[in-house]
């Protein structure tokens, strides 16, 4: 867990020479990575107080960026089609680059290292590669899928992983080769996947303006919601348990739609349509630790909104278009990068509606 | 949404294998028009691969499910240009190489479908080679005719190997095929880059260019399930009415088999021109500038499509006179 401190008093911002494609923290919220569609890779240091460009403004772009969860390791990928990988010594250590890994050519734009474990998924091409922080290798073996990997998603556990391709989501657990991987089938393509912790829903966004919800792990039968104004194109659970379920929001045209489940089944999965952007959405993402949900746009702000989908603030960058979001984990202060290649940094006081329950130890009040 | 100034054209280049596509793409490459052109190609093969914004991408066909059937859409490029895209600054022109045997329609439709390219980007023409030498070998292909059908600029490529008459017998041909491309006469691909690219051939306001050849002359069919052409021209006003309910029912029953279809229409009680254009079931359609002075206002429509019945769509298209 992160330490409550805080990083900053007001908003700070710093630009980068080309559109922010990625954001992510460590997992002990001291280091801030950021990936630009002009191949740079910054590194932002807070407890140390300084920042590294890890590597330069280039013609090919890197799309992905991620810390491992233990933060031994820090990961990037692009246009090039190489894995980049850095081992971490923590704060104020310098970062030590391995050599880049050829993944065969392909754009890589989908990569996702496990929770509670040391392996790095990612889609090259057909298929799905997997990098063991362990033993410092990439594995041999690979799992092949119908078409391009669009998107991968861990199970919270790590047991459990998911890609999407064209017709297909396809489960299966890297750590037990002799389980055959589970296909669901899907009527389009897949652009954002994502795993409740409570009950084990994995969610999809898609293409044809549909989210695929299936719950118990992938084992039961799909639901499929319609009516999305444009592509589902990001999603995010909210960490904080439901009655039922967690709650869900997808972006998708101008809106974000916070889906809440109400009663048992398909039917009893209610949306709340959070309308407000004059742009886009390109990102949305719950609070760690809260109901709090943040959603970027085009149109140049970032919204934050309680669980009940009321807006709560409205954070403005400059004007461009803001198209990735990262919370620390902290939930107390988010990140956002625009198409400009502006970052902003804010520290975000969680409103009383949406702090999370206290525990309830029994019956009666003390 | 970009305004359509703002947005970055795009050219696709068909053409059967041995046509000459990469000889033109290093052309476009190497050629000093002042702009930067980015390149889609399915294999980096003899392109200039020291050139940063040359970009491989392997054909994926999505089907849509969108309640059209012949809807397919190139999943490969809505994924590498959104990526592409967010390097706008970059670049000033798009043009996207297809495999020799490559159908068009998806590449085009890919542009009219999806909502992130549709907002970004506009098709700016479908250009296709053909290689005068060895087309009549595979003259009957599906491939060389749906290539043939989907262009706006079609260049003849390699007339140099074969005599005048021969160039014109195919020029012929093609014209009957397509009567709307402008055809172009090359060696070594050599055309003009002009011509090929900052066309406009997709904005809707492009007076149509039906060559007037095609309006006089015959057309059979070569043979059953062969790709042609029809052209209509009407003084009388059309029907608003009439005309939308047959265009409709028309994609809806032959869509797949309707490749592409290019009006100027003269509604009854309207003082401004029509325009539409659609590709298979995708129709874009568009109130535009009013009749000009000394214009005389007509309707021309012409239909690409695969084993159109001349007569009965004549009939249909007539019926909707107001």
């Amino acid at each position: 867990m992160a330490p409550p401190q805080t990083l900053v008093q007001e908003r700070l911002c710093g630009a980068c020479s080309n559109a922010i494609t990625a954001q992510a923290w460590s997992a002990d919220g001291e280091l801030l990575a950021m990936a630009t569609a002009g191949g740079e890779l910054l590194l932002i240091d807070f407890r140390a107080g300084c920042e590294e460009l890890l590597r330069g403004e280039r013609d090919s772009s890197l799309d992905v960026v991620g810390f491992s969860a233990d933060d031994r390791f820090l990961m990037a990928a692009g246009q090039d089609g190489e894995l980049l990988l850095w081992e971490l010594g923590g704060s104020g250590v310098r970062p030590i680059a391995f050599d880049p890994l050829p993944l065969g050519g392909h754009w890589l734009d989908a990569a996702a290292w496990q929770p509670q474990g040391s392996l790095l998924a990612v889609g090259a091409g057909k298929q799905v590669r997997l990098w063991d922080g362990a033993s410092r290798t990439l594995r041999v073996e690979s799992q092949e899928l119908e078409g391009t990997v669009l998107a991968l998603a861990w199970s919270r556990d790590g047991r459990r992983l998911a890609a999407a391709c064209h017709g297909t989501v396809l489960l299966w657990s890297p750590d037990d080769p002799g389980q055959p991987p589970q296909r669901c089938a899907t009527a389009s393509a897949g652009l954002a996947l994502g795993w409740s912790g409570q009950g084990n829903l994995l969610a999809c966004g898609q293409l044809d303006g549909s989210l695929m919800l299936w719950p118990d792990g992938g084992a039961g039968r799909g639901w499929q919601f319609r009516g999305f104004p444009g592509k589902a194109r990001a999603l995010s659970w909210c960490d904080q348990p439901g009655r039922l379920a967690p709650l869900l929001a997808v972006a998708s045209a101008d809106i974000a739609v916070i889906w809440s489940q109400q009663d048992p089944g398909a039917k009893g999965w209610k949306p709340e349509p959070l309308v407000l952007h004059q742009g886009r959405v390109h990102a949305v993402a719950f609070a760690p630790g809260s109901r709090l949900l943040a959603t970027a746009s085009s149109d140049g702000t970032v919204a934050l909104w309680d669980g009940r989908g009321r807006l709560q603030q409205l954070l403005e960058g400059d004007g461009q278009a803001i198209t990735s979001l990262s919370w620390r984990p902290d939930g107390r202060h988010l990140v956002a990068g625009g198409e400009q290649g502006q970052w902003w940094l804010w520290p975000v006081a969680r409103p009383p509606s949406v702090r999370s329950r206290p525990p309830r130890s029994g019956g009666f009040a003390p | 949404m970009a305004s359509p100034r703002d947005r970055l054209p795009v050219t696709v280049l068909t053409g059967y294998l041995g046509s000459g596509k990469t000889t033109l793409l290093n052309r476009i490459l190497t050629h000093e028009h002042g702009m930067k052109v980015a390149v889609i190609v399915n294999e980096f093969g003899d392109v200039g691969i020291d050139n940063q914004l040359v970009i491989e991408a392997d054909e994926e066909i999505f089907e849509m499910n969108n309640g059209c059937i012949c809807c397919t859409v190139r999943g490969d490029l809505i994924r590498i240009i959104g990526n592409l895209m967010k390097r706008r600054d970059r670049f000033d022109h798009l043009v996207i190489e297809t495999t020799g045997l490559a159908d068009p329609a998806p590449v085009i439709q890919t542009f009219f479908v999806d909502e992130d390219l549709r907002d970004q980007l506009k098709l700016d023409a479908v250009v296709t080679l053909v290689d005068l030498k060895h087309v009549e070998q595979h003259w009957d292909s599906v491939e060389v005719q749906e290539q043939l059908a989907f262009a706006d600029v079609l260049l003849l490529n390699k007339i140099d190997l074969v005599d005048v008459e021969a160039c014109l017998a195919i020029q012929q041909r093609t014209r009957a095929i397509n009567p709307l491309a402008r055809v172009i006469p090359t060696c070594q691909a050599d055309a003009a880059m002009d011509q090929i690219l900052g066309v406009e051939a997709f904005s809707l306001e492009r007076a149509l260019a039906i060559d007037p050849e095609f309006l006089t002359s015959d057309h059979d069919h070569e043979h059953d399930g062969a790709i042609g052409a029809v052209a209509f021209i009407e003084d009388r006003p059309m029907s608003y009415k009439k005309l939308g309910q047959w265009i409709d029912g028309l994609v809806t029953e032959r869509g797949p088999d309707l490749f592409r279809m290019k009006g100027i229409i003269q509604f009854a009680g309207e003082t401004n021109r029509y325009v539409l254009q659609s590709v298979h079931m995708l129709v874009d359609s568009a109130m535009d500038r009013p009749w000009r002075d000394g214009e005389t206002p007509s309707t021309q429509f012409v239909i690409i499509g695969r084993d159109l019945d001349e007569a009965a769509l004549r009939a249909g298209f007539e019926a909707c006179v107001a």
